[in-house]
């Protein structure tokens, strides 16, 4: 049926649409291994060392520290508090519950900017202003709409059969979640923490704004500090701007099937 | 009543963040305030100067060529691209899918890194540029008053073009196989089974990717403020750019919380009139 004309059609849309995506993630490599300060490449000369003094430069390991305690942090309150929210909503039919869930839903709706001059006072009134803290509080908050979401409708697909019965052998509420409705959405609460994790990790907007204290800062807002420090240092800012997207890359390559099916069934929530 | 404990952690998380918050954004935009001192209650005032503020103005015409890279090319290119696979209904699968979903992942910082070197002075462009002799053409794009908005919004486009294109690849991939066999056996070409057969299926993906998109492009502020803080002279602001340095460097906190609400509004029309369009399309 398929002509061979249309198979390299095909082949040469999928070329053409990764290598608009891979030439310019390639030239950052290259330029993080170069050796002049324009980020040449330079394929005889690669100096790995770059990564080095991009780490000590920048202060990489106090900011990694931050990044992956915050994130950390949100993907653990994330994934306490969603599910229990969506048991809530979708199981025990809390009194209300359809009202609730739109009151969730609408956050997803709501722009960040839409919040954050509030915001930015309400976190400087407490006393974790400007820390970690409070990036972790901020982040868990905004968490909530998608995670709820996304439970609920993990929860909604368990057979209502296995519910049942369980109710019948007189299992109590948090019974049935612990050990029927969690272990059976585990897919769910998976992709649900990659994706908290990576949404957390690589924001700027919020950290940038809430967080004023130096040493407090995630390795995004470093970066870009850092990158309007050495203006001209192209290959010192491409190898810290490689280690500031290691970590999601990696996450990415092993579990890509989750991150693409996660971010394309969570795109259809709006 | 019971079930209600378990809403209560999520709840209080949720009103600190985001309900407490939204309404005293509306709260704030009806006060001028410095963010220290007392706030004077103006009404709709600080609504009322975006008429006479021409960097509103100049922000939300920003905003217009922000939609057509963030928006309109990336959808137009997912579309050719799932047009052209659908024929064969091979899916994007394996290292291609990965590849062309990379972008997604990538923080903003990093992406605006790349983008900073491929159009610097001597950066991958001008040098593609001179090495095929049109060294003419090389120039500092992002210190130029009429290139560096679309050199920027460009970004978008290459942020959001893999997202468009797999949503609507895997929305082909669902279209009924007897859909297309069916417009063959009436004789149609690749054109028209395109918008006869492809494009109808496709509408719930493209309500998605249009909201995304939008929103999107009414956001922008990270890539705009890591490069040129909205420079060179106010040639690249946006509305959230011109947001931030209301709140905090001009002490303008209810013109700031009124551009917000705006922002959030513009969001919530988007929303609801795509979905009223596309609904209307499917029916």
């Amino acid at each position: 049926m398929i002509s061979r004309r249309e198979r390299v059609l095909n082949l040469a849309v999928l070329v053409f649409m990764s290598l608009v995506v891979l030439v310019p993630v390639s030239l950052l490599v290259l330029a993080s291994l170069s050796p002049t300060p324009n980020g040449r490449p330079a394929f005889g000369d690669l100096r790995w060392d770059n990564f080095v003094v991009a780490w000590q430069q920048s202060d990489f390991g106090s900011h990694l520290l931050v990044s992956l305690t915050v994130s950390l942090a949100v993907v653990g309150i994330t994934l306490v508090i969603t599910p229990l929210a969506a048991y809530g909503l979708a199981v025990l039919k809390a009194p209300g519950h359809k009202w609730v869930f739109l009151v969730f839903l609408a956050g997803i709706m709501i722009p960040l900017e839409g919040i954050i001059v509030p915001l930015y006072f309400t976190m400087r009134a407490t006393p974790f202003s400007s820390t970690v803290v409070a990036l972790i509080i901020a982040h868990s908050g905004l968490s909530v709409s998608f995670g709820v979401f996304w439970m609920r409708a993990a929860f909604r697909s368990v057979p209502g059969g296995i519910l049942e019965s369980a109710m019948i052998d007189g299992a109590g509420p948090l019974r049935i979640l612990r050990s029927i409705m969690l272990p059976l959405s585990a897919p769910a609460l998976i992709t649900l923490g990659l994706l908290t994790f990576m949404w957390t990790w690589n924001d700027y907007f919020l950290a940038f704004v809430l967080v004023n204290n130096p040493d407090q800062l995630p390795v995004t807002v470093a970066l870009g500090s850092f990158s309007n420090k050495y203006t001209t240092q192209y290959n010192l800012m491409s190898a810290a701007a490689i280690l500031v997207a290691l970590p999601i890359v990696v996450l990415y390559v092993v579990f890509q099937r989750r991150f693409i099916e996660g971010v394309l069934a969570g795109a259809v929530k709006g | 009543m019971l079930a209600w404990l378990f809403l209560l952690p999520a709840l209080a998380f949720y009103s600190f963040v985001v309900i407490g918050p939204t309404a005293q954004s509306v709260w704030f935009s009806l006060f001028r305030w410095n963010g220290v001192g007392p706030a004077t209650w103006v009404g709709f005032g600080n609504y009322a100067d975006f008429a006479t503020d021409p960097l509103i103005g100049e922000a939300l015409a920003h905003t217009g060529v922000m939609v057509v890279f963030f928006s309109v090319l990336p959808i137009t290119l997912g579309l050719i691209s799932a047009a052209l696979l659908s024929r064969t209904r091979s899916r994007s699968t394996g290292v291609f899918r990965s590849i062309i979903f990379l972008p997604q992942v990538l923080t903003s910082v990093v992406i605006v890194v790349i983008w900073r070197q491929l159009f610097s002075l001597d950066g991958a462009v001008n040098s593609a540029l001179r090495a095929v002799g049109l060294g003419d053409l090389a120039q500092p794009w992002l210190g130029s008053f009429t290139l560096t908005l679309p050199v920027l919004a460009l970004a978008g486009t290459w942020t959001t073009m893999g997202l468009c294109m797999l949503l609507f690849v895997s929305g082909a991939g669902n279209i009924p196989t007897e859909l297309y066999e069916a417009a063959r056996i009436d004789g149609a070409g690749a054109v028209r089974e395109f918008f006869s057969v492809t494009l109808p299926g496709l509408v719930p993906q493209l309500a998605v990717a249009l909201t995304l998109t939008l929103i999107g492009a009414l956001r922008v502020f990270d890539l705009v403020w890591l490069t040129t803080r909205g420079g060179p002279g106010t040639s690249s602001i946006t509305p959230a750019v011109l947001l931030y340095s209301k709140a905090f460097t001009q002490q303008d906190v209810g013109g700031a919380a009124a551009i917000g609400v705006t922002l959030a509004v513009l969001s919530l029309l988007v929303s609801i009139v795509v979905v009223r369009i596309t609904d209307r399309a499917a029916s």
